[in-house]
């Protein structure tokens, strides 16, 4: 059985399909990409997985529950986290204070409203390791408004991290990177990715990103999908590359 | 003392406030009305019941307290200057009501004769006016400790997301809204808690303590003094007791001088007293003056 | 009175209400369109424009020149403030707006209390108004017909000036896309300022308009504020039509409530404010705040 299952999934905003009957299996430990020109429906998609919006039609599934419909929060506590192609930070905290926070939210006893030591402690822990892995450790005092815009965007894949997620959806992270920037950046995710058996699904126009980190790639063109499967086959694909019109050899 | 009494009674209701708006960025235009809630609960008390003083204060918070559930579920459905308005239309609404209801509230009287009754077992050491002064330090002091406390508990912490980004609080997996909701409550119930205690120190309770004039006070208080310290917000009561019982002798536009006073601080020290003496004493540097600036919304 | 009398007569004082309200609220979701603030203050300005229209009519004894001149004076009193303090301010979080605006509310309050003192003015009508008609054989006031007529007038040329001038393209394309008017070569920022001013203007001239009718007082900016921003939220933040469609609603639900319900016409008032953000956080007719 897959970790996430869509099935039919599709979404209209007026007259507009900007998701279209679309079916896929993300297994366990697998880590998937989806690409796609702009529009191609890549971050309705992943609203609809995360709660943000609701289905037209179709069934999203995780290890094995119906999740469509459930609020955004409620499907975060199920194992699912996600990072945003907007970075969202809380700018004014410590790196640390940011992805403390996040691992907070898997405490049972966040909402304690005196002391809390155990708490904290359970939290940093896990926010640290978390900073570690993407290699933040460095700067985990310094407020997050004032990280380099790379640091930013691995700052947002630690706090999803320390959420100790089932599934990870990551959107867009080199967006507005650096080609220098991007390349510490996907050096430092290439490691996470090997390391753990991490489910992810990946939504990126980097293609270089893309063939260095996916193990398995999903195209999207017009909220549709028109290919799907291991790289070296996609980028074979005759529909892709009509559709990606010079993307890549 | 009597001054002292009342710039704590003053203290703790800008402290209230302070939860909302300083640690959560939730401005609230009409927090008169825990206020004058407060009073008039308990000096309805005190009037029509035998029960003590020490019994009808926290009586009158605790019933605020409940009621202000349901204030902020209401309030809580909308976000931002809706928000705002919310509060204060409710503010508003209260005050009319204590405006028509005569027969409870006294109309536009309001309540007079407020006795500070003895009480349990003959306990009357908080009776006269230096005892009553203890008290209100006492309960000030409590409160002060219990919001410290919870600022700085995990719950403090989600309130303290929900100020920064509350969109990215909500996608980390919390129910903001269950947050919004516990933490207008407990600041109305605190605000009311001061009220509670001004009945019996003053005497009375009128409308002028539901009147929107009020919240604009007790906001200004607590950006002046300096949002999001708890401490700030005391000394902006001071401040503004002080100045009102200092300037009102020389001049009849003691009111005009405050408000511009007070624009001057949103927009050159929004970190407001406090943080400005904070900065002095501890000489930050600018990267870290930014940082805490952030604390009271600018940037 | 029978029925048709009654539901005329009230619907013509519903009118005059509506055409007060409109001006308030007018400027507010104009300002509100453009600058994605909220002026706590407005119901200040609405205020000073009823006093500075009492002392225009002293000092000349013309209602018409005092007309043209409160809501001259309060724009540029309006205009001011934004080139001066909200300036300033463009780069912080509403809650600055929120709480500057509300500072203005206070020192306004202080000025006209000091300057015209704390008792209600009278203001007389303007000499061709001062009738009274008979409508279905009930006594009515002719000022009120020549509010809601000139309620109707403003409403129509604010919106040929949107429609028509240059400025008002301006402002309607600015408050869609202000980068965009930016790129183009305008200077947004004059733009918001006479936005704030015309929009305050409009709230001084409803001020002074509605002076002979409610007398200048220092309690009159509390309520209409409530009121404009019911207005606002319930039209939509920004939308022009919107707040005309607002005006409407609350004052026919104000005229009408404070006739069957008198004690509850307040809190319906809020109930349906309520029921508006919790439905269609955009209002009726608006984008979203």
């Amino acid at each position: 059985m897959a970790l996430l299952e869509l099935n039919e999934l599709t979404r209209r905003f007026g007259g507009l399909v900007a998701v279209d009957h679309v079916s896929m299996q993300v297994e366990e430990g697998e880590v998937r990409a989806v690409i796609g020109p702009n529009g191609a429906g890549k971050s309705t998609l992943f609203n609809l997985i995360t709660g943000v919006l609701k289905p037209s039609r179709g069934s999203i599934s995780f290890a094995g529950e119906d999740i469509a419909g459930l609020s955004a929060p409620r499907i975060c506590r199920r194992g699912i986290a996600r990072t945003f192609q907007l970075t969202a930070l809380f700018s004014q905290m410590t790196a640390r204070e940011n992805a403390r926070l996040a691992a907070q939210a898997r405490e049972p006893r966040r909402w304690q409203f005196y002391g809390g030591s155990s708490v904290f402690s359970a939290a940093g822990r896990r926010a640290d390791m978390a900073l570690a892995r993407l290699g933040l450790s460095a700067v985990a005092d310094r407020p997050a408004g004032l990280l380099s815009h790379g640091d930013q965007r691995l700052l947002e894949v630690a706090m999803a991290l320390s959420q100790a997620p089932r599934l990870l959806l990551l959107d867009e992270p080199t967006q507005g990177l650096s080609v220098e920037e991007t390349g510490q950046a996907v050096e430092v995710l290439s490691g996470l990715l090997a390391a753990g058996n991490m489910s992810v699904l990946l939504v990126e126009h980097d293609m270089e990103v893309v063939f260095r980190l996916a193990q398995r790639i999903t195209v999207l063109h017009r909220g549709a999908v028109i290919a799907d499967g291991p790289p070296d086959e996609v980028r074979q694909d005759a529909g892709v590359q009509t559709a990606y019109l010079g993307g890549f050899a | 003392m009597t001054l002292l009494t009342e710039a704590l009674i003053l203290g703790l209701f800008a402290m209230s406030l302070d939860l909302m708006v300083g640690y959560t960025r939730l401005v609230s235009f009409g927090h008169a009305a825990a206020y004058g809630f407060g009073a008039y609960a308990c000096g309805w008390l005190l009037l029509h019941t035998s029960l003590p003083m020490l019994a009808t204060i926290p009586i009158a918070a605790l019933l605020a307290g409940v009621i202000a559930v349901g204030v902020a579920w209401v309030c809580t459905q909308a976000t931002g200057v809706s928000f705002s308005m919310l509060t204060l239309a409710l503010a508003q609404l209260l005050y009319a009501v204590a405006y028509k209801w005569t027969s409870v509230t006294g109309g536009s009287d309001g309540l007079a004769g407020i006795p500070r009754r003895p009480g349990p077992f003959g306990l009357d050491i908080f009776i006269t006016r230096n005892g009553f002064y203890y008290l209100v330090l006492l309960v000030l002091s409590g409160a002060f400790l219990f919001c410290r406390a919870l600022v700085r508990s995990p719950f403090g912490a989600v309130l303290g997301g929900i100020r920064e980004n509350e969109a990215k609080t909500l996608a980390l997996g919390y129910n903001t809204r269950a947050y919004k909701i516990a933490v207008v409550a407990l600041s109305y119930a605190l605000g009311a808690f001061a009220g509670a205690l001004y009945a019996p120190f003053a005497g009375f309770a009128n409308t002028e303590l539901l009147f929107w004039l009020l919240s604009g006070q007790v906001l200004i208080m607590v950006i002046i003094g300096g949002a999001g310290t708890l401490i700030g917000p005391m000394i902006g009561a001071a401040f503004f007791l002080t100045v009102e019982h200092l300037l009102s002798n020389y001049t009849e536009a003691w009111a005009l001088f405050f408000g511009l006073i007070f624009i001057a601080f949103v927009i050159l020290a929004p970190e407001g007293i406090w943080g400005l003496i904070r900065a002095r004493f501890r000489r930050r540097t600018a990267v870290e003056l930014d940082h805490r600036r952030g604390v009271a919304g600018a940037q | 009175m029978d029925l048709t009398a009654f539901l005329v007569v009230e619907s013509l004082n519903a009118l005059s209400q509506a055409a007060l309200l409109f001006f308030l609220g007018v400027g507010l979701t104009l300002i509100f369109g453009i600058m994605r603030i909220v002026n706590f203050a407005h119901g200040t300005f609405y205020m000073l424009g009823a006093f500075i229209g009492y002392s225009a009519l002293r000092l000349s004894g013309s209602f018409w020149l005092a007309l043209v001149l409160a809501p001259l004076a309060v724009g540029i009193v309006g205009a001011l403030f934004e080139l001066g303090i909200l300036r300033r301010l463009y780069r912080r979080d509403e809650s600055a707006f929120l709480m500057v605006t509300f500072g203005l509310a206070l020192v306004l309050t202080e000025v006209i209390r000091l300057g015209w003192g704390p008792e209600a003015l009278q203001v007389e009508p303007p000499s061709a108004f001062r009738s009274i008609v008979f409508v279905f054989d009930e006594p009515f006031p002719t000022y009120r017909l020549f509010l809601a007529g000139a309620g109707l007038l403003v409403a129509l040329a604010i919106w040929q000036f949107l429609e028509r001038t240059r400025l008002g393209l301006l402002i309607r394309a600015t408050s869609q896309n202000a980068e965009m008017v930016h790129a183009l070569g305008t200077d947004v920022r004059l733009v918001r300022s006479a936005v704030f001013g015309i929009g305050c203007g409009l709230a001084g001239m409803g001020g002074v308009l509605a002076a002979p009718l409610v007398t200048a007082s220092i309690g009159m900016a509390a309520e209409m504020i409530i009121d404009a921003f019911v207005i606002v939220i319930i039209g939509g933040m920004g939308s022009f039509p919107g707040s005309l469609l607002g005006a409407l609603l609350v004052a026919f639900v104000q005229v009408f409530g404070e006739y069957y319900l008198p004690d509850l016409a307040l809190a319906f008032m809020y109930l349906v404010m309520l029921l508006v953000l919790v439905v269609r956080p955009g209002g009726l007719l608006g984008k979203e705040a």
